[in-house]
């Protein structure tokens, strides 16, 4: 077990090198560069600039320099906004997303799977259609409609909750209630219907049966036997889930105005600010596969079918 | 029992026996599935609902709507009015403000100067013309069902001919996505050994990847137009496909069939393609239904971010985009693109759905 933990982790250093190695090329292969203005700056001074941030080093070279400095654990200094370095932006706004992806994520998988439990229970009744039709609901309209749509009501019409702002601003942790919902509404969804499907299918099993022979309670069936074999899906679902909610979080943090590291990746894109564009990238990459790491492990202890040689 | 019941029964039994007699025929997969799938009412919906969304793409330029890009710049953010046309509403709208303005000022009614200011406006209304397209017309009489957008265009305009842009993306995308996919898929299923080693790493590395953002670097760095957004989407989308026609084709390559085509000396490609592919078809299709609005909310969740089809070209994505800003006062520019937009997603879902349980009976209930 050990070993093949420790496997899994040398084995995903390559592929943040790959990425690295990619996305650093992709931009730089990119027409157009960040100090192109509408106002062409005299030749001199852009040849300084140039100088100052050693852009006019040969590509591999300045390639080098990057991966050593990553090493490092720099991240170089920001194109667009001089006065500072890219770690002081993503120190900054990375626990904003953090927070707010981790909440979704949890309401997602929590709730989910109690809604999946319910409908599954309660197979074709009433409680089953309609959580069901709320789940097709879910996974079908796209977050940047639910986002505007919640806002427009539960803020502009009926005043229940500020549009926009953050939890550390005046109106507190109620500010962060519709960006949680709109970013866990998609993976909640799906997460109910993939553990409703489960459950069903797992409460047909010969080992259920058993246990009801013995005259179990029905509590204690579902939690102690059903629950386990039927999150498998959940959790295999779970690195789809975080590389969506990622993803979801670039567009739920500019509907919300949250300034987040989704806010910087977009304006980074749009600014050429190669560095910050590579800073968000590694770390957006470097969580999503440390969370796909511990989906393989966990999936590992849920399933002892699984054999780790 | 008379003679007559039982000459009936006997006619009633050498029906029977002819039926019985007729050769059988033989249902092939696609009209099985198509019986099964005009049982499911959902699915059935769904199918009614894409066609006609279909042919309103379709006919866009033979509708008698007005141009998506023609600006009429007085009639900004009109509502939307099934029964009043342009002149009428911006002649309201002008009595209101000038209402509230008077109220502001402490008189309840309109003094003699605002009052010309209305009979003038309401001579204009009436009297002006322009040039559209080479007709000239009327333009305050334009009506528009569901309102008009910040430089005064036709809403439901602007949603028909986003729609073409966006289904169209939809299907172009599913179909390069889908190719490259089973092109890939197959020759590492078949192949197999150290080519399929490496094909599946590649993809084992690229699902590893953020791939949405990388479609966003590739969209804000190579310059916003409608081919780029084509290659960004397809080079990241061809994964899933290539991995499930990679299983099929494993699972597929050891059977007679190919044995017996390989015994008559057929060419690997021929194996591939002739034999292999086709039967993964029903898998193919159920995903590229499903893919298909996955594609369409790829596109919308780009334009959204500003990377996607630029103006003066609409896509559900970017009307909606759009019309968040001043959804507080003008929210049809909100609503309209974002409903267009859902009941097109649901059905196609609904379609897909149904296509997978008519497809493969074995998989209801699955995800």
């Amino acid at each position: 077990m050990t070993k093949f933990v420790i496997r899994r982790f040398i084995g995903l250093f390559p592929t943040l090198f790959v990425i690295i190695t990619l996305s650093f090329f992709i931009v730089r292969a990119a027409p157009g560069g960040p100090f192109d203005r509408e106002k062409r700056l005299p030749p001199e001074i852009m040849r300084n600039i140039e100088k100052k941030y050693n852009l006019d080093e040969p590509l591999l070279m300045q390639y080098g320099r990057y991966i050593l400095d990553i090493l490092r654990g720099d991240l170089g200094p920001s194109f667009s906004y001089p006065d500072h370095d890219v770690n002081y932006f993503i120190f900054n706004s990375l626990p904003k997303s953090l927070i707010l992806g981790s909440i979704a994520l949890g309401i997602a998988v929590i709730v989910g799977v109690g809604v999946g439990m319910i409908s599954s229970v309660r197979q074709n009744t009433w409680v089953d259609y309609t959580a069901m039709s709320f789940a097709v609901m879910g996974i079908t309209i796209p977050l940047f409609v639910v986002g505007p749509v919640l806002m427009y009501f539960l803020a502009l019409r009926l005043n229940w909750l500020p549009t926009s702002g953050w939890v550390t601003g005046q109106h507190g942790w109620v500010t962060i209630i519709m960006p949680v919902v709109t970013l866990s509404l998609p993976y909640f969804a799906y997460n109910a219907r993939l553990s409703r499907a489960s459950i069903l299918e797992v409460l047909r099993s010969d080992y259920v049966r058993t246990a009801r022979a013995k005259g179990l309670r029905e509590i204690v069936i579902m939690f102690k036997h059903v629950l386990k074999g039927a999150l498998l899906p959940v959790v295999s679902y779970l690195g789809p889930a975080f590389a969506g909610i990622i993803t979801g979080s670039v567009v739920v943090e500019r509907i919300f105005r949250i300034p987040g590291l989704g806010q910087f990746f977009v304006q980074a894109a749009f600014n050429r600010d190669y560095t910050l564009l590579m800073g968000t990238v590694i770390v957006y990459s470097v969580i999503l596969i440390i969370m796909n790491f511990i989906v393989d492990i966990v999936y590992g202890f849920l399933d002892p079918r699984i054999s780790y040689s | 029992m008379d003679a007559a019941t039982i000459e009936k029964s006997k006619e009633k039994n050498d029906i029977y026996v002819s039926e019985l007699n007729q050769p059988i025929k033989g249902v092939s997969l696609w009209k099985d599935a198509w019986r099964r799938l005009k049982k499911n009412k959902m699915a059935m919906f769904g199918l009614v609902v894409v066609i006609v969304y279909a042919i309103l793409s379709i006919t866009a330029p033979i509708l008698p709507i007005y141009s998506y890009k023609y600006q009429v710049l007085e009639h900004q953010y009109l509502p939307p009015s099934l029964n009043k046309n342009a002149g009428q509403l911006l002649l309201e709208r002008e009595e209101m403000l000038l209402l509230a303005m008077a109220n502001k000022m402490g008189r309840s009614e309109l003094n003699q100067q605002e009052r010309d200011k209305l009979v003038r406006l309401k001579e204009q209304v009436a009297m002006e013309t322009r040039e559209i397209d080479g007709e000239v017309v009327k333009v305050h009489e334009r009506r528009y069902i569901l309102g008009t957008d910040s430089l005064g265009r036709d809403l439901l305009a602007r949603i028909i001919y986003g729609g073409q842009v966006s289904i169209a993306i939809g299907i172009i995308g599913t179909i390069t996505s889908v190719f490259i996919g089973i092109v890939i898929g197959a020759l590492a299923g078949y192949l197999g050994g150290r080519i399929d080693y490496i094909i599946t790493r590649i993809i084992d590395v690229m699902y590893g990847m953020p791939y949405m953002m990388l479609v966003i670097i590739l969209m804000a760095l190579f310059g916003r137009n409608i081919l780029n957004l084509f290659f960004a989407l397809a080079i990241v989308s061809w994964l899933t496909v290539a991995r499930v026609v990679r299983g099929q084709i494993i699972s597929l390559k050891n059977s007679e069939f190919v044995e017996a085509a390989r015994s008559i000396g057929a060419s690997t490609g021929r194996i591939v393609f002739r034999h292999l592919v086709p039967n993964t078809l029903g898998v193919i299709v159920v995903f590229s239904t499903l893919r298909i609005p996955s594609f369409i909310m790829l596109e919308s969740f780009l334009s959204f971010l500003g990377l996607g089809v630029q103006a003066p070209f609409a896509s559900w994505g970017s009307l909606v985009s759009d019309g968040v800003e001043g959804m507080n006062l003008y929210p049809w520019r909100l609503f309209f693109p974002a409903i267009a937009m859902v009941v097109f997603l649901f059905a196609m879902n609904f379609l897909g759905d149904g296509l997978r349980d008519a497809l493969d009976p074995q998989s209801k209930n699955k995800l």
